[in-house]
């Protein structure tokens, strides 16, 4: 009951970020984005067909009864239909938003599991030379670009250069095996990028909460080394680490893939995203917008009822 | 004769290396404890108590520290040659230890019958049942009230006085024979001080085994102890039964530091007397006797070398001009 509580009390402060949001992406559109008229109108066009088509685009409604449309048509989920391709906005992103998820999450949960995993093992070693091989790995993989990790794999794996194992670009998933076979290289390309910070961070987290007190209670009583570790230095190290995992899905969904889909051609939300900047699509980018504040505090809400399953500290009051 | 001692400490030195430089936190230190004795270690902070402690435990972090002569040996165990696993076998079981700060000592995340849970079966071949049954007995002999609602909670529930209790409840509940307490009264307030020691001190009457109670406080010492330690500077400088060591304490430093107590039924004193000076570097420390330049006997003699530790008057004292004389 508290929790269902806490869960409306915290969607509904979340309302003022969603305007708020909506609000400044809505002005830097209408007033910095791009205009359309001249598009449609070609050369030369006369003042009356100017103020014609501005007219049927809306540009000549005030501000605020053209924001106030936004949001109706945020909270109805109907945002129109785009304007380079004439499709419907919402069966857009409908049907790109699950290839996008399916292309990025195995990437991102290996990315964080591995993650902690690595640091688990560094941590444990710290000082040793598996904790300097292990962070040695993940400075490399900090320090080589994402662009250069992509093309690198493509070249190790999807090429006549290389092993030629995968496909190079595309989605034509149909079974497992596609599914598979597509995601193969561009999850070891991001799973690559985000162990090497990943793993230096998670390991800074549990290096840090290796010198609590409590840990060396846990140690005067004989507990086991590994036991220390994955139970009583890793529930308390979760906080920091969930705040990282959590912080990055708003991220990871719309933009961490814009990349990965232009480089395999794979046709996700973040390459629609990125088509709807360069072409000036308006509604796509409105529903776009929108939609990840909504995300955000979503995650916001599930952050903060992960915290209190993890800390008995934490009140959601 | 005494008894076969239980824990047998012999030239223990200890070296920490710091950024400045090697740092000997504990000088050839000795001592004895006897099955089910109380022994006190009095002393100031950074005086090398603790480390003695943990060392005890082989709890040293090293690096930076580590342990550069002597032995230990516990119930006829070498401690400082057993492996890492047979240590941890031993600690928790055999000896246990309660530290000061009972608010971070305790795991934040798991409830405290997780946490003594975890304690007993790691050393008991007990299920969870029976391992939470004994948790619940455990913590019923602390007197904690209603153990099966405080076992479900967390630390941050529980009063300082609460947790110590738990703590002790964990230290004891694989019966070890010997209990380090490292100030175990320190960060609560005076009432609760006074109810924590009580337990203590019922509590290795019932269970029959070792304290080592380590502490500034010498009024806890008087009234728990048997034997004292008087630690300074790293080194022992003088070990006495307790009622030798509050009556005719040998070493200046000791019978300062008994000056210092403040009393309520004496005369008024102007201002409490202390002992002047601060204790030296640890880095820098003199060629003679570490307390010369604080003592009011000091001569040429504490200057140039160090007093060793002599028998005397049913005591073991480490000063060249040790008694009452000239104080009272």
């Amino acid at each position: 009951m508290d929790l269902l509580q806490f869960a409306i009390r915290k969607l509904i402060s979340g309302i003022p970020l969603v305007l708020g949001v909506t609000f400044i992406s809505f002005v830097l559109m209408v007033y910095f984005g791009p205009d359309k008229t001249y598009e449609l109108l070609g050369k030369n066009p006369t003042a009356q067909q100017i103020e014609e088509v501005r007219h049927q685009l809306g540009y000549d409604r005030p501000f605020l009864s053209r924001y106030s449309d936004y949001l109706r048509e945020l909270s109805t989920l109907d945002f129109g239909h785009s304007d380079s391709t004439g499709e419907r906005v919402i069966g857009l992103l409908g049907r790109t938003i699950p290839v996008s998820l399916a292309l990025t999450t195995p990437g991102f949960v290996l990315g964080n599991l591995l993650g902690v995993l690595l640091a688990l093992i560094a941590a444990y070693h710290r000082g040793g030379w598996i904790d300097k091989f292990i962070m040695g790995g993940a400075v490399v993989g900090m320090s080589v670009s994402f662009l250069i990790a992509i093309v690198g794999f493509q070249l190790i794996f999807s090429s006549s250069y290389g092993l030629n194992m995968f496909p190079v670009r595309g989605w034509d998933v149909y079974s497992l095996t596609d599914y598979l076979r597509y995601i193969t290289v561009p999850t070891m390309a991001t799973v690559f990028v985000a162990l090497g910070y990943n793993t230096r961070f998670y390991r800074a987290v549990i290096v840090e909460e290796m010198t609590r007190d409590h840990v060396r209670t846990a140690r005067a009583f004989g507990t086991r080394p590994w036991k220390l570790l994955y139970k009583n230095i890793l529930k308390n190290s979760l906080i920091p680490i969930i705040t990282r995992i959590m912080f990055s899905i708003p991220l990871v969904i719309i933009s961490g893939s814009l990349l990965i889909e232009s480089y395999f051609g794979i046709p996700g939300v973040g390459k629609v995203t990125y088509d709807a900047i360069t072409t000036g699509d308006q509604p796509v980018l409105k529903a776009v917008v929108g939609l990840t504040a909504v995300l955000f505090v979503l995650t916001l809400l599930l952050t903060d009822i992960l915290y209190k399953m993890v800390d008995p500290r934490v009140s959601l009051k | 004769m005494r008894p076969e001692p239980l824990l047998s400490v012999r030239n223990l030195s200890i070296e920490f290396n710091t950024e400045r430089g090697v740092v000997r936190a504990v000088d050839d230190v000795s001592f004895d404890v006897a099955p089910g004795e109380t022994l006190g270690v009095v002393g100031e902070s950074g005086c090398g108590k603790t480390v003695t402690a943990l060392a005890l435990m082989r709890l040293i972090p090293s690096p930076p520290g580590r342990v550069v002569s002597g032995s230990i040996r516990l119930a006829g165990r070498d401690i400082l040659a057993m492996s890492e696993k047979d240590m941890r076998d031993i600690r928790g079981s055999e000896v246990s230890m309660i530290f000061q700060e009972p608010m971070t000592a305790l795991n934040p995340v798991f409830t405290i019958g997780n946490q003594m849970i975890d304690v007993i079966r790691r050393h008991e071949a007990l299920d969870r049942k029976s391992a939470k049954q004994r948790a619940l007995e455990m913590l019923e002999r602390v007197g904690i009230p209603i153990p099966d609602k405080r076992i479900s909670e967390y630390p941050h529930e529980l009063s300082g006085g609460m947790r110590q209790r738990v703590m002790i409840a964990m230290a004891l509940s694989c019966g070890p024979k010997l209990l380090i307490a490292d100030e175990p009264t320190t960060a609560l307030d005076v009432t609760t001080q006074a109810q924590v020691m009580e337990q203590i001190v019922k509590l290795q009457e019932d269970f029959g085994m070792a304290v080592m109670l380590i502490t500034h406080d010498l009024g806890v010492i008087a009234e728990s102890c048997r034997r004292a330690l008087v630690m300074y500077c790293g080194q022992m400088i003088e070990d006495a039964a307790i009622e030798q060591l509050f009556a005719q304490p040998q070493h200046p430093y000791t019978q300062g530091l008994l000056r210092s107590i403040p009393r309520i039924r004496e005369q008024k004193l102007e201002s409490l007397p202390v002992i002047e000076g601060t204790v030296p570097d640890l880095l820098h420390l003199p060629a003679g006797c570490r307390f010369a330049d604080r003592c009011p006997r000091a001569t040429t003699d504490c200057h140039e070398s160090q007093p060793p530790l002599v028998a005397r008057e049913q005591a073991r004292v480490a000063c060249f001009h040790p008694g009452l004389q000239d104080h009272a």
